[in-house]
């Protein structure tokens, strides 16, 4: 038994707490504000501690006010302060989405300049839990449509500390989808560097290398797609997986060289189909790299409905492990 | 109260000081104040009477959302803040942006309020703006002068003034934040989770109600069903004022009460300043405003013009002889019917050095459109 115990594993949780906690005791102007952040710590608990450590001028429990989270963040931000604001779901986002994509969206380009909004809006995303329709959105299409947001999807829980200390960090107006799936997932954790790091926004993680085809994907469905990938590989094809990380930046190059090499592409997501993000990397694949493919680029995503409650029905409507394979399958036949 | 409690305590809001008549905040204010005061509401009505004349000679875009007849409450709020304090306008408050810290000192650059020449060049289009140009009409602002930036969405600006507030009293400061809002606005959400916030945590944030009795087409009486608007005010524990929007001393008053309740951390007010509209919304809505709103009720609404009011009141405190107040008649009459020799000249002078300067100042580069969407240099 060695003298020294080995550094403890973090969930995806504990890595956002710790980017949090970090960055309010790097920067005295940071605020954070939330319903039920202070007293309780958060819904799930991302918040536990802060209002204790940094006092409740700076964690601010909020009413459930969602449109006013978001525009006292503004008012903050423009009053020179850095702010994370939480939505305790982010399907809750729709009750401030006139002050994200008209007020903070636009403070940048509509002052030309003169004020940027360091603002994070982050909250828990995502289906997969039995959530039903409203605690299981992935509603991140509507921000990569309002231009002025940064779009931020993490993965796994260094990513999730790195990319969320990089939004804060970056002067811009950041909307944070944590995946809540992955909130304690035991198989995901990890250690965790012990001094400062950032994970740069707009960078792709190559999280499995391979030659026959390339699944891009991020969020959750980065696991279905790795899933798929062994499973693949036991049928004889090499797939590359793709975890995009933020999608607002987006890495396109990084699809594009592994399309270079593998020339055949599914893209998955778990937001409805029309006008979601798979559809705008398969737009840009066919435009940008249409030389390399050898078979029609391929979005797998939830059928055009509502997340429904029970798991039969739930499960019929989301990507899976069964049609990311059958779909790489068909596509590499083609 | 729980250990846990914010700041809030159930509170019954202080009285208004409706029927203190003894110790009127405009009674300390000099004659020079006054008459200052009564320049300002020229100001406010030449820069409209003056832009609606160029845009009918075809020199300006956009709509114009005229100020006339409410200038009075602009005036009124804005001359005893402090300069540091903070200030929020919409679309029809134009002349806030110039009035803002104007107080004997139109043309100094350093003021915290915004030079004619910036305003100019925002109305004209031009790089001059301090947006340069890239919303239109009312949506300025600027960080440096406390002003904050107007937008469409109407109250979608109060959260903006409570965030302000917010950070301000972060930072030691002791600055209140006064917005001007139509009561059209007043039926959004987002004006009750705003005020709800602020009244929560006390924080310095004074709403001015303009209630001009039209929000576009629609009557007050379709916009919420209280006798008095201020009223709102009890839902929330915060004290609500009404002042006649009429009376720029009337609103002085009040204001002032309320900088000295909100400055001395006692919560946010609401103040409610009867007017009434004196066009259409905008100038496109003019002709279809005349059917919408029978002559007499228009009539009715102009017959206390602030200015001639302003005068009366300045007769009466002996600051002005009724030959000095026929000097300049600019009240009661449209821009068609008024001319430069109703204002004093250094109001068209100010006007005219700020029309010289937009008309000279460049249309920004068409490139420039794709700039600023994110943080630049890092």
């Amino acid at each position: 038994m060695s003298a020294v115990a080995a550094p403890a594993k973090k969930n995806y949780l504990t890595a956002l707490r710790e980017a949090l906690d970090e960055e309010m005791g790097r920067n005295p102007d940071m605020v954070c504000e939330g319903e039920d952040i202070g007293i309780l710590g958060g819904a799930f608990g991302v918040t536990e501690g802060l209002q204790a450590k940094y006092g409740k001028e700076r964690v601010i429990d909020m009413p459930i006010s969602e449109a006013c989270i978001v525009g006292n963040a503004v008012g903050m931000a423009l009053n020179g302060k850095t702010v994370m604001a939480e939505m305790q779901f982010i399907d809750f986002i729709s009750c401030g989405f006139d002050q994200i994509v008209n007020m903070l969206a636009t403070y940048y380009y509509r002052t030309a300049g003169e004020v940027n909004m360091p603002v994070v809006v982050r909250g828990p995303a995502g289906a997969y839990g039995g959530g039903a329709l409203y605690h299981s959105q992935m509603n991140e299409a509507w921000f990569c449509n309002s231009p002025g947001l940064q779009v931020v999807c993490p993965s796994t829980p260094y990513d999730a500390k790195g990319l969320l200390k990089s939004a804060i960090r970056s002067g811009n107006p950041t909307i944070f989808f944590e995946i809540k799936e992955l909130y304690r997932k035991r198989e995901i954790e990890e250690v965790l560097p012990n001094e400062d790091y950032l994970v740069p926004l707009g960078k792709a993680a190559i999280r499995r290398e391979g030659t026959d085809i390339t699944l891009v994907s991020y969020g959750q469905n980065v696991y279905h797609c790795l899933a798929a990938a062994q499973e693949l590989q036991g049928m004889g094809i090499s797939a590359e997986v793709i975890d995009i990380r933020s999608l607002v930046p987006l890495d396109e190059q990084a699809i594009y060289e592994s399309i270079s090499k593998t020339s055949r592409v599914v893209v998955v997501n778990e937001a409805p189909m029309t006008c979601g993000f798979a559809g705008e990397i398969v737009a840009r694949i066919s435009q940008n790299a249409f030389k390399y493919l050898d078979a029609p680029p391929v979005r797998i995503t939830r059928l055009d409905t509502p997340v429904p409650w029970v798991k039969p029905l739930e499960l019929y409507v989301l990507p899976s492990l069964e049609k990311i394979v059958s779909a790489a399958v068909a596509t590499v036949k083609y | 109260m729980s250990p846990n409690s914010g700041t809030a305590t159930a509170v019954k809001a202080e009285a208004p000081p409706e029927t203190d008549q003894s110790r009127r905040p405009q009674d300390a204010l000099t004659k020079e104040d006054c008459l200052e005061i009564l320049k300002q509401l020229y100001l406010a009505r030449y820069f409209d009477v003056r832009l609606i004349k160029e845009k009918k000679r075809g020199h300006l875009r956009g709509t114009l959302y005229s100020s006339h007849n409410q200038e009075a409450i602009l005036v009124g709020s804005l001359y005893g803040l402090q300069p540091n304090d903070w200030v929020s306008p919409i679309h029809r408050d134009m002349p806030a942006f110039f009035l803002k810290d104007a107080k004997f000192k139109w043309d100094d650059r350093e003021r915290m309020g915004l030079s004619i020449e910036e305003v100019c060049a925002q109305v004209w289009g031009k790089s001059g703006s301090p947006g340069r140009a890239r919303d239109n009409w009312s949506h300025i602002g600027s960080r440096a002068k406390h002003i904050i930036h107007s937008t469409s969405m109407l109250a979608g600006t109060i959260p903006t003034a409570t965030g302000v507030a917010y950070a301000d009293r972060l930072n030691r400061g002791d600055a209140v934040v006064v917005t001007l809002n139509g009561e059209g606005s007043t039926a959004q959400g987002i004006f009750h989770e705003a005020i709800n916030f602020a009244s929560i945590h006390k924080l310095p944030v004074i709403t001015v109600i303009e209630n001009n009795q039209w929000a576009y087409g629609t009557p007050n009486e379709l916009e919420y069903a209280l006798e008095d608007f201020a009223r709102r005010a009890d839902g929330y524990g915060i004290p609500g004022l009404i002042a006649d929007g009429q009376d720029v001393f009337d609103v002085y008053d009040k204001m002032m009460w309320a900088v000295d309740y909100s400055r001395a951390g006692k919560g946010p007010v609401i103040i409610e300043c009867k007017t009434f509209r004196a066009y259409g919304h905008g100038d496109h809505d003019d002709d279809r405003a005349a059917k919408y709103r029978p002559k007499p009720e228009v009539d009715e609404g102009r017959k206390r013009d602030p200015i001639a009011v302003c005068k009366q009141a300045l007769i009466e405190k002996g600051f002005l002889t009724p030959q000095e107040a026929n000097q300049w008649m600019a009240e009661g009459k449209n821009a068609a019917e008024v001319s430069n020799d109703d204002f004093p000249p250094e109001v068209v002078q100010y006007l005219d050095r700020g029309i010289e300067f937009a008309v000279a100042s460049p249309v920004p580069e068409p490139e420039e459109a794709a700039r600023w969407v994110f943080k630049e240099n890092g």
